[in-house]
């Protein structure tokens, strides 16, 4: 066993490590921009296409990755100057953000560029680039110091070392606060030291999460519970990774019993084609385990009808190569002959504590065999 | 029967436009008080126009008692320095309608002068105050009258008149009317503005009933041409005009026949008497005053033939041979043609030369027709299916019609004479635009003559853009022989023509800052509605308008594009002069390096970067088709 101050050194090494290999990436493409424009050269570089014909599944890694067509981007093109000013800028800014440790959200970096005279019209061109970052980089932009607004968290027995500056080496027990500890920029790059939990269980939603914690499941199933949310944060999808990678941890998923929690498992275990350029965001041994359109008829569940735009999805993903074969391409059908769907919370029919003690063990058990 | 007839002496000119005084533009104070305005303007500059004199011309409106509330009695006077208007013809001029000296083929502003005798009747109707009409002609005495008009009687009554003396020449018309200014206030205003646009020569000054004084002094110093009165173009003729023209020329040889002789004798007041040939001549010297030209004509004839009523009945006419001075006759007893001579130096020898059958259809084209040599009139005489030498008095009725129908149809006449019209011309109408609008493109152009129903007209354009044009457009400012128009835009064929423009096609787009400004001049301009606001699309100025909107637009469309491309080539400079410097200061820090890269090298060269694409474009430019 190592001792503590060990770990914190190995640790405090391995971050260093990353700002390090971090810092150097974006030093080369500044020192190639910097060497066309000494040349008198219009500088440019060439940038992963993420237009939706380069995205495709690759079914060996079972994840959504981008293609091998790239667009090149050019200073001289006067429709591209003013994109590559900004993304310049953010290379500019993220330099400075990872060289300081300091982390800034999406919309800290929308503001920021004002800064700079760096015109943005609003946030979600800002975003936009963030995203050419990463896939000019192949980095996510939480390599950068860039995190989006946290809205999911975790709760279980998990011992983790904070990272961040002015937190190296601090531990922290995650079941010591019962509404459960925000996934935000310091626990998503914490290390993960120990823990006694056995599996992951992912939940869809915040009422239930807290139903999780009230009725011990941590203990009673030795769990690490999170709740995604609704569609799960990328902090969220890295730090699940990180479990099922780091610590061996199985996840499974419980959404609620419509097309939409369906997807929201998919991407947790496959990855969106938002961040196709990606590759460390999914956890392709995630499983879904519910609730599944079967089991509406099944435990005979409280139901409502599915809208107009719940069936045009189901159609739409039924194209998805993801959705060909098993339990995903069966629920989707059993969705459309039933045209209804259910709520987690739909279980409170048989009494609050229903989904803990009877769904959810059953399911546990199921997930074994899947 | 008798009533009747009593009843319809009783229409007077007058009494009639007082009952349909809609028609001419007086339906409401305020529309009255503009068209009054119109009426005694545009005589004011129709009289200088016609002499010659650069106009200046003051309008003065003046509310009779200014704390009453619109509509009220108004005093509206109009002073030009025009040549005046002769003692003599001042109460009919001014107290009749349908007086005036603008009759005949040539382009004026308003017709017949009807327009300002209804302004003075209106006037006269809804204040009971007589008009004011003050006139020098030798700029030494002026003749002042007060008239009122008698609308019954189509008359004037003069109510005062004085005399004294002057220096200036010039005519001063004053009335008293009600109208509201408030409401026709901006109209005047525009009219005054944009009559000085289209009447460049002219200072018109306007001191309205609020104080204000409006000022557009002459900017150009040239009058143009006035036009001159012209005979018509076979293109803009009908039957009826035809025949006219034949009556105004000849008169036909009458039928001698049984009903023809016994209206001779029942005129000589011979009823049943049987007379000799010399009788019969004596009795007609003596009634000769009394006699109508037809029977003249017969007698004319029967002197030469020397025949009583009995030998003339067993006649017929042939040939008046007036050049031989033979006259050919046919007699049935002896069933032979005869001939007998005729003594030019008779009286009735005379008579008969002013009645033969009129000239030869050549003759005619050429003398009573504008533009048509004799090898044209040969050519449409046979075009025509015409002997070329077929005297006018013997066209029958439907050959008076196929005549007609040639004359429209013969295509080899030439162009209408426009010396009758008076467009302002290309030099003028781009200077007004220049001033009035300080444009950063203008373009003109005046289409030659052309024609409808055969009388001539001119259409002038000129299009602006940019400047101190207001955005929003086109603005289309309308103009028909130096009227503007301003009522009724919706219905007008210029804007017809400029609706069916696809200016997207000419690089305009959005809200354009520009201009149309269209002249249409004409002997007869064909107005949809007697108020004379908006113009009728006939095809042949449609067309015309059409052909010269499109001319301006090629060359606005030229303009646009040169400007598009230098302010794209600016907009990209600064953005390469504002970005470039950015990416220059963000790489340095990425780099790790402390001095910036020289980027100045790629600013400099962006120069014959931008040249590139714009001769492309320009060379890519194609003409739009004509038509």
């Amino acid at each position: 066993m190592k001792t503590n101050k060990e770990k914190a050194k190995e640790i405090s090494k391995k971050a260093k490590e990353k700002q390090k290999s971090v810092l150097e990436s974006l030093k080369n493409h500044g020192a190639k921009i910097y060497e066309d424009l000494e040349n008198g050269r219009f500088p440019k570089f060439s940038i992963p296409s993420r237009s939706v014909g380069n995205i495709v599944y690759d079914k060996k890694l079972r994840q959504y990755i981008l293609g091998n067509s790239n667009a090149l981007r050019s200073a001289k093109n006067s429709a591209q100057l003013r994109s590559f000013t900004q993304l310049m800028w953010l290379a500019f800014f993220a330099n400075r953000l990872t060289q300081e440790k300091k982390s800034s959200t999406l919309r800290d970096v929308y503001y920021s560029s004002q800064a700079f005279a760096i015109e943005f019209e609003d946030q979600s061109e800002s975003d936009n680039i963030i995203v050419d970052l990463e896939a000019v980089t192949s980095r996510p932009r939480e390599d950068f110091h860039i995190f989006p607004e946290e809205r999911s968290s975790i709760f279980g027995d998990l011992n983790i070392e904070y990272t961040i500056p002015g937190y190296e080496g601090k531990k922290m027990n995650l079941s010591n606060h019962p509404d459960g500890y925000s996934i935000g920029p310091s626990l998503t790059t914490a290390e993960l030291v120990d823990t006694s939990a056995e599996i992951v269980i992912a939940i869809e939603k915040g009422g239930l999460f807290t139903r999780f914690v009230e009725e011990q499941i941590d203990k009673k199933f030795k769990s690490i519970i999170i709740n995604t949310g609704g569609q799960a944060p990328r902090s969220t999808r890295t730090l699940l990774k990180r479990l099922h990678d780091e610590l061996g941890l199985p996840v499974i998923i419980l959404t609620d019993g419509d097309v939409y929690g369906e997807h929201i498992a998919m991407v947790i275990k496959s990855g969106s084609a938002n961040a196709a350029h990606l590759r460390e965001l999914t956890v392709p041994d995630a499983k879904w385990v519910g609730v599944w359109a079967t089991d509406i008829e099944k435990y005979k569940l409280p139901t409502i009808p599915m809208t107009e735009s719940d069936i045009k999805r189901c159609y739409d993903l039924q194209k998805d190569p993801r959705y060909e074969s098993g339990i995903w391409k069966k629920e989707l059908e059993v969705f459309l002959r039933l045209k209804r769907k259910a709520e987690l919370e739909a279980f409170a029919k048989y009494g609050l504590t229903n989904i803990t003690d009877k769904y959810l063990p059953q399911k546990l058990e199921l997930a074994k065999s899947l | 029967m008798s009533s009747i007839k009593e009843k319809f002496n009783q229409i007077s000119p007058s009494e009639f436009f007082y009952s349909n005084r809609d028609l001419a533009g007086f339906s409401n104070p305020t529309r009255s008080l503009y068209t009054a305005v119109r009426e005694f303007v545009e005589n004011a500059l129709d009289a200088c126009d016609q002499k010659g004199i650069l106009p200046d011309v003051h309008l003065t409106i003046k509310a009779v008692d200014p704390d009453k509330p619109d509509p009220k009695p108004y005093i509206l006077t109009v002073k030009d320095n025009g040549p005046g208007v002769d003692a003599k013809h001042i109460p009919l001029a001014f107290g009749t309608v349908l007086y005036g000296s603008k009759f005949g083929l040539k382009q004026a502003r308003g017709m017949f002068g009807l327009g300002a005798t209804m302004a003075i009747l209106y006037g006269q109707i809804t204040t009971n105050k007589p008009v004011i009409v003050k006139s020098s002609v030798d700029a030494k005495i002026q003749n002042q009258f007060e008239i009122l008009l008698d609308i019954q009687k189509n008359k004037p009554i003069i109510v005062k008149h004085t005399e004294k003396e002057v220096a200036k020449k010039g005519l001063s018309v004053s009335i008293c009317l009600e109208g509201d200014y408030s409401k026709a206030g901006n109209k005047i205003r525009d009219y005054v503005y944009e009559t000085s646009l289209i009447t460049p020569y002219a200072t018109i000054t306007f001191d309205d009933p609020k104080g204000q004084k409006f000022h557009h002094p002459r900017f150009v110093k040239d009058i143009p041409p006035p036009p001159t009165i012209i005979r018509p173009h076979p293109h803009g003729i009908d039957v009826e005009r035809i025949r006219r023209m034949i009556v105004e020329s000849q008169f036909e040889i009458p039928t001698i026949d049984d009903i023809m002789i016994e209206k001779v004798r029942k005129d000589l007041g011979l009823s049943k008497q049987s007379l000799s040939f010399t009788a019969i001549m004596a009795k007609a010297k003596k009634k000769w005053k009394n006699l109508s030209r037809q029977v003249r004509v017969v007698i004319a004839l029967l002197s030469f033939l020397k025949m009583d009523f009995e030998k003339l009945s067993k006649i017929r006419i042939e040939d008046l041979d007036v050049p031989n001075k033979k006259l050919h006759y046919w007699d049935f007893g002896d069933s032979q043609s005869k001939t007998v001579d005729m003594d030019p130096e008779s009286q009735y020898f005379k008579q008969l030369t002013n009645t033969v059958q009129g000239e030869p259809l050549t003759t005619f084209l050429t003398k009573r027709f504008q533009r048509i040599g004799p090898t044209t009139a040969v050519k449409f005489a046979e075009f025509a299916g015409f002997k070329p030498e077929k005297r006018m008095g013997t066209f029958t009725n439907q050959e008076l019609v196929n005549l007609s129908d040639s004359l429209q149809k013969f295509d080899d006449f030439m162009a209408p004479d426009s010396s009758c019209l008076a467009p302002l011309g290309e030099e003028p109408l781009e200077k007004g635009i220049k001033k009035f609008f300080n444009p950063d493109f203008v373009a003109v152009v005046q289409r030659p003559a052309s024609a409808y129903s055969g009388f001539p007209f001119i259409v002038e354009m000129g299009i602006a853009y940019g400047g101190d044009i207001k955005s929003g457009g086109p603005h289309v400012y309308r103009y028909a022989n130096r009227i503007p128009l301003l009522y009724d835009e919706g219905s007008d064929v210029v804007l017809k023509v400029v609706n069916d423009t696809d200016w997207g096609r000419y690089k305009v787009k959005g809200d354009p800052p520009f201009i149309i400004v269209s002249h249409i001049c004409s002997t007869r301009i064909p107005y949809k509605t007697a108020g004379k606001e908006n113009v009728a699309d006939r095809q042949e100025i449609e067309r015309e308008l059409r052909l010269g909107l499109q001319f301006l637009s090629r060359k606005l469309a030229a303009f646009m594009s040169k400007r598009g491309q230098a302010e794209m080539a600016k907009k990209r400079a600064n953005l390469y002069a504002k970005y470039i410097p950015m990416i220059a200061e963000f790489c340095t820090e990425l780099a790790g390096k402390k001095k910036q890269p020289n980027y100045k090298k790629i600013l400099d060269e962006l120069e014959p970067i931008e040249t590139k694409p714009e001769t492309k474009t320009v060379e890519e430019e194609k003409p739009i088709e004509n038509k």
